[in-house]
């Protein structure tokens, strides 16, 4: 290696410690707050970088909406110009957003659907109703096959925001759950 | 024609395929994972459709939720794209089980070209030369016996898929010992199956692959080759057409036998033929791809036709309309394939936010992409950020054009591998179209970078 290729790894070394520390860092712990994962690594360039995450509290959530909201409007002013508004029917872009903030601002009571089909609600499901854990809810109909839709906690309806026989996609909310004794809002 | 086609891939096919559908005034709905939420064929699409978590098994290769979404959402079609559900003879049938169209050949035909060792049996028979090679393998000892038969080098291969997942070239029978296990797995991830066969080993080959689009009624077409020879680790990299290593009136015998051979053998839909072609000229049939094709611009760029509008109307039943005469190819024309790979350290996968995303332009310039600024790319795909491609009247100028436009290109926030891209422009045997497919892997891609750095 000659000094002149020297010199230019070790300026992109520092370039990339500084880069680490400033842009990919605060991404990467956004990232592993919002998903479902407990663990992340991600090697670049020679550096390892592995993040663990504590057990979920609510400080953290409430973090990951702030960032990721903020992240989601950057995008889409980002993006280029899509169709006019009036074009998309209910199933649109738009209203998916409204589905994907709602899921990651939830709580542990949220139910989300399974999969891609119809949603059956079980019959005497209602707003105000006690569920037990693991209670059936409904099941989402994917070609004539049944996936069973449960209450995650035990608790009271709080919402219902699918009607039965209602086409619904992966992860789009169906109700939620209040836990019984519990003051949050 | 249909009224709406679900869209069941992502990134720059997914766009690609909503453009054409726009154009031809058919709604179009995008079926997406939850990692691909925030994507320009979402924003783009009439329609948008969560069909699961990220992971593939579970959205983008899972049938159960595709036909689940194409019939909620009263689509009358689906358009598979290339790579995960886009070959697979099932997934059409219960495409069609469901009283919907398969955007491609119809599960019988896939089926029939489902193995590649049973497309060259079945081709060789409709007269393409192909290389000596062994049928499906049964186990090691097999294996062994036909590697003697053959001769070493062979090539291990996959029997379903492509894209150098499960491919091997081995020299000795302990090397076979050694890869044919390493080759079973990947086979077994990559495509759910792990059968495999051999083929002899070029050593200096290219790579030519023949476009066919054939209709219901077997009227067929060929839309020239592309030369694809420039790979690594037997991933293509840049594709042309013209091959520079072709005359046109080899040009045309290839092409020839390719159509023929398709139509009578009752292929049906868009197609790539891929044959090896080695230093004195002799070619030799290697495989069908029974989908559009990553690199189908470059066909585009000299043909006018729109291959993804030609895919969906054969699929809707239209005849062809045209003939052999009123396929008028003209220039050259040179795709790069821009993947998020680190070229510095053994072409590693990169994940990341694009910060800065600017395409090139002007004359003979065409960007397919689905990035934008602020766009992150998921860890869970493939690392395909887009295509840059160029036309010119000749090479010469396309090379001139490709020069300008990857110079213009900006793509911040992710390293790319367009310094390969760059390296190969500077390099003689690129410019001399004297490319053959082990080139890149035989000098090894850091020396590659390293000497058109110091020239």
């Amino acid at each position: 290696m000659t000094d002149e290729n020297r010199k230019t790894t070790d300026t992109a070394g520092r370039a990339t410690i500084a880069r680490l520390a400033a842009e990919t860092l605060p991404r990467l712990i956004e990232r592993l707050t919002r998903s479902e994962l407990s663990e992340l690594e991600v090697r670049e360039d020679g550096w390892r970088i592995r993040l663990r995450k504590p057990s979920a509290g609510n400080g953290a959530m409430a973090t990951a909406t702030a960032k990721s909201t903020g992240k989601r409007a950057h995008a889409a002013s980002g993006a280029p110009a899509t169709g006019s508004p009036s074009e998309r029917s209910s199933g649109s872009a738009r209203g998916l957003h409204t589905t994907h903030s709602a899921r990651v601002e939830s709580t542990k009571g949220t139910v989300t659907s399974p999969a891609v089909g119809y949603f059956v609600s079980r019959d005497g499901v209602a707003v105000g109703i006690p569920v037990s854990r693991g209670d059936l809810i409904g099941h989402v109909d994917v070609l004539g096959m049944r996936q069973e839709v449960v209450a995650p906690i035990a608790g009271v309806v709080k919402t219902l925001d699918v009607e039965g026989g209602q086409a619904i996609e992966y992860g789009q909310r169906i109700a939620r759950v209040e836990p019984a004794e519990s003051n949050v809002q | 024609m249909f009224n709406k086609v679900l869209i069941a891939n992502r990134g720059e096919i997914a766009l690609r395929i909503v453009r054409t559908c726009r154009r031809l005034g058919i709604a179009s709905v995008v079926a997406y994972s939850e990692a691909d939420r925030e994507t320009q064929a979402v924003h783009l699409a009439d329609e948008a459709i969560c069909v699961g978590p990220p992971e593939s098994r579970r959205s983008y290769l899972s049938a159960p939720a595709l036909l689940s979404a194409a019939l909620v959402t009263g689509c009358e079609a689906i358009h598979p794209g290339y790579g995960f559900l886009s070959e697979d003879d099932t997934f059409a049938e219960m495409t069609r089980a469901h009283g919907l169209s398969f955007i491609g050949p119809p599960s019988e035909v896939l089926e029939r070209f489902a193995s590649k060792a049973g497309t060259r049996t079945l081709l060789a028979k409709h007269g393409l030369p192909t290389i000596p090679g062994s049928g499906m393998l049964r186990d090691d000892a097999q294996a062994l016996s036909e590697a003697e038969r053959i001769g070493y080098p062979v090539l291990i291969k996959p029997s379903a898929g492509g894209g150098g997942k499960g491919m091997r070239m081995v020299r000795s029978p302990r090397e076979l010992q050694q890869a044919i296990t390493v080759c079973r797995s990947e086979a077994l991830a990559a495509f759910g199956d792990d059968s495999l066969y051999l083929e002899q080993w070029l050593d200096e080959n290219r790579h030519v692959e023949v476009q066919v689009i054939v209709d219901r009624y077997g009227n067929g077409v060929h839309v020239g080759e592309r030369d694809c020879s420039v790979q690594r680790r037997h991933q293509k990299i840049v594709e042309e057409a013209p091959s520079p290593a072709l005359d046109d009136g080899r040009r045309e015998v290839l092409a020839e036998s390719a159509i023929r051979a398709v139509v009578a053998a009752g292929y049906e839909n868009l197609g790539t033929l891929e044959f090896l072609l080695d230093r004195e000229g002799n070619y030799y049939f290697i495989e069908i791809n029974c989908r559009i094709q990553v690199e189908h611009p470059v066909t585009e760029m000299l043909s006018g036709l729109d291959l993804v509008a030609e895919q969906i109307r054969i699929a809707a039943g239209e005849p062809l309309g045209y003939g052999q005469a009123d396929v008028v190819m003209r220039g050259h024309a040179i795709e790069f394939r821009i993947n998020a790979e680190d070229t510095e350290h053994d072409f590693r996968p990169q994940a990341g936010v694009v910060e800065n995303y600017l395409p090139p332009g002007g004359p003979g310039v065409r960007m397919d992409s689905h990035l934008y600024s602020g766009y992150e790319v998921p860890p869970y795909y493939d690392s395909l950020l887009g295509k840059l491609i160029v036309w010119g009247p000749d090479r010469a100028a396309a090379i001139g054009r490709a020069r300008v436009a990857l110079d213009e290109l900006v793509i911040d926030g992710i390293v790319t591998n367009v310094p390969l891209h760059r390296a190969l422009l500077a390099h003689r045997t690129f410019l001399d179209g004297e490319f053959t497919t082990n080139l890149l892997d035989r000098v090894g891609s850091g020396a590659f970078l390293a000497a058109s750095r110091a020239a």
